[in-house]
């Protein structure tokens, strides 16, 4: 695979937090068009990733390259979308204006109507977010992240507190922005969204354990569910 | 009504400052500083206001009484001749000046009158007053002289008889209201984009650091200079505080507050985690300013050193630049002026250039 097939390379990262290390020399290496999942528990490094992948965090050591570019690099940041863990919006703003100005700042002017449709808000675009349910916070969080049509999209748990359907909505939505030639990295500790994705990467300590499809992963731990592939293959690198 | 219950909230709250070292250092240590700075302000020791003394008079009379009120320990007093005191008069080096006119004397003996002439710088109403005192008290070694009248003329340089409090006080805080709205505002709207995550977003998009200051800066002097205006325009027309200057010069100067306050504002939300703790900054940054500023106190009778801190805090120009304007009538051509500017500019650069410098170490 040549290094133009890939949106992120990792390697080696190594980030500390005083005496933790958040991230103990993580490697991974997400392709063009593919949904990549990064799986692990509460506390594996999964953020402290995705947040060195837009530049809000500087490694301690190892290289990280978005798109083939390596950061930090502001003007890569437009072509990369990124939705944190909780829907960060401006509860005094509308959901349209909220779209707007991330629009605005990633230095697009169109495209609002297209990200609310997409996320089903355009009938609440008027709406203050601070009257809007959870669910529809995480919903306008999304069209905040994808509304400049990024090349990349790093999604942090962006199911956390979502119910079933919402869920299956915003995965279709994963899969169709996939099918359109985009990239996107969501992690989760939730195993059946895990299921959806093209490839995954297992996390934990700060260190990439294993990756490769539902299919492969299952198949080298030997087991059937992927909660239990995780589980011995976890304690395999323990071991 | 369970005391149980109550005491639960109670005892929560003093767990929670237990924790909070900040609040608990500001609780019990603002209060010492403050008390402090104000004893230190009044009873320091500073500088009596300085006078001169333009003894004209060809009597024996006019000698003794300058001697008198050079001996008070009230004013620092010393003679001059009248061209002299009226130059230093104007570059506000004396506070005011008494004239014994040439007839002092004669007056004194034949019509039983005292009738020197004060004249005042008349800008600070305390200095002023401690002058009137000072002069009315050296009066009292002519007592031995009987049914003499003290009749002093004075006049004012700025302001004068029909000044009243808020006209000198107006000056001042128009630009002080300004400032602290202003400074709060932003530090609390700054924090608050921490606080939703949304300043995570910001740093994670292609903005660059002095683009999202300028874009705050630019949004919040905007309502600060609406603000300005509707506090200049109520000052002037509803309270009518007297102003000799341009109206154009004293938006200028609280334009530059504003930028100032917005930029002070942001640059100290980076010291704080939560907005409660942003609102903590508000008595450490405004009260030594509103005390050490020459708002109430007149910066040239401080104690020495602190006379050293008033000349380093921003508000001090402002107050004296909106003085200068509003009281003086001063125009551009004053160098007094052009200070006062320049320095309110220069601090505006500082917070600006600090706040995009510390913006992104904060936000990781």
């Amino acid at each position: 695979m040549s290094a133009a097939d890939l949106a992120i390379d990792v390697a080696g990262v190594v980030k500390r937090f005083g005496s933790l290390a958040a991230l103990d020399g993580a490697s991974l290496q997400v392709r063009r068009g593919e949904v990549y999942g990064l799986l692990g528990p509460n506390g594996s490094g999964k953020t402290t990733l995705i947040r060195m992948l837009v530049g809000l965090l500087d490694p301690d050591a190892g290289t990280v390259q978005v798109l083939g570019r390596r950061l930090p690099d502001l003007d890569l940041l437009a072509r990369v979308g990124y939705m944190t863990q909780q829907a960060a919006l401006y509860p005094d703003l509308s959901v349209e204006e909220n779209v707007r100005f991330f629009a605005a700042i990633h230095g697009h002017q169109d495209g609002v109507r297209e990200a609310l449709e997409l996320v089903d808000l355009w009938d609440r675009r008027r709406s203050e977010v601070a009257t809007l349910s959870g669910g529809m916070r995480t919903r306008c969080s999304l069209a905040c992240s994808l509304v400049h049509e990024p090349d990349l999209l790093l999604l942090d748990e962006p199911t956390v507190g979502v119910d079933p359907q919402l869920r299956r909505q915003l995965w279709d939505r994963f899969r169709q922005m996939a099918a359109g030639g985009r990239t996107i990295l969501v992690s989760s500790h939730v195993m059946d969204e895990a299921e959806r994705c093209d490839r995954l990467g297992l996390i934990r300590s700060g260190r990439l354990l294993a990756e490769g499809t539902v299919a492969e992963l299952k198949a080298r731990a030997g087991v059937e569910r992927l909660e239990d592939a995780f589980l011995k293959l976890s304690e395999a690198a323990a071991g | 009504m369970s005391t149980r219950r109550i005491g639960a909230i109670t005892r929560r709250l003093l767990q929670q400052f237990r924790r909070d070292h900040r609040t608990l250092a500001l609780l019990f240590g603002a209060p010492l500083v403050i008390l402090a700075l104000l004893g230190y302000v009044l009873r320091g020791g500073g500088d009596v206001p300085r006078m001169g003394v333009v003894d004209l008079d060809g009597g024996p009379l006019g000698s003794v009484l300058a001697q008198e009120i050079e001996r008070s320990s009230a004013v620092s007093a010393s003679g001059m001749s009248q061209a002299e005191a009226e130059a230093r008069l104007r570059s506000g080096e004396i506070a005011g000046y008494m004239l014994l006119p040439a007839d002092f004397s004669n007056q004194v003996q034949q019509s039983r009158v005292v009738a020197p002439e004060v004249r005042l710088e008349g800008s600070q109403p305390n200095l002023s007053a401690a002058i009137l005192q000072a002069t009315s008290q050296s009066f009292t070694v002519l007592a031995g002289q009987a049914g003499v009248h003290f009749t002093p003329r004075v006049s004012y340089r700025y302001g004068g008889p029909g000044f009243d409090t808020l006209d000198y006080f107006g000056a001042a805080f128009i630009g002080l209201v300004v400032f602290f709205l202003v400074f709060v505002i932003t530090a609390v709207a700054f924090l608050r984009e921490r606080g939703q995550g949304t300043l995570e977003r910001l740093m994670a998009s292609p903005l660059r650091r002095p683009e999202i200051v300028l874009g705050y800066m630019v949004g919040f002097t905007v309502l600060a200079l609406i603000q300005a205006a509707e506090v200049l325009a109520f000052s002037l027309l509803v309270l009518h505080v007297h102003n000799g200057g341009n109206v154009l010069l004293i938006f200028l100067l609280e334009a530059l507050m504003a930028i100032f306050a917005v930029n002070l504002g942001i640059f100290l939300s980076m010291f704080a985690s939560t907005e409660f703790q942003a609102v903590q900054f508000i008595p450490l940054v405004v009260v030594p300013q509103v005390l050490l500023s020459g708002i109430i106190f007149p910066v040239s009778t401080e104690p020495g050193p602190l006379r050293v801190v008033s000349n380093v805090l921003p508000l001090t120009y402002a107050v004296d630049g909106m003085r200068n304007i509003m009281i003086k009538g001063a125009d551009l051509s004053w160098s007094s002026l052009q200070l006062d500017l320049a320095v309110v500019l220069g601090f505006c650069v500082l917070v600006i250039a600090g706040g995009t410098a510390t913006l992104r170490r904060r936000v990781a």
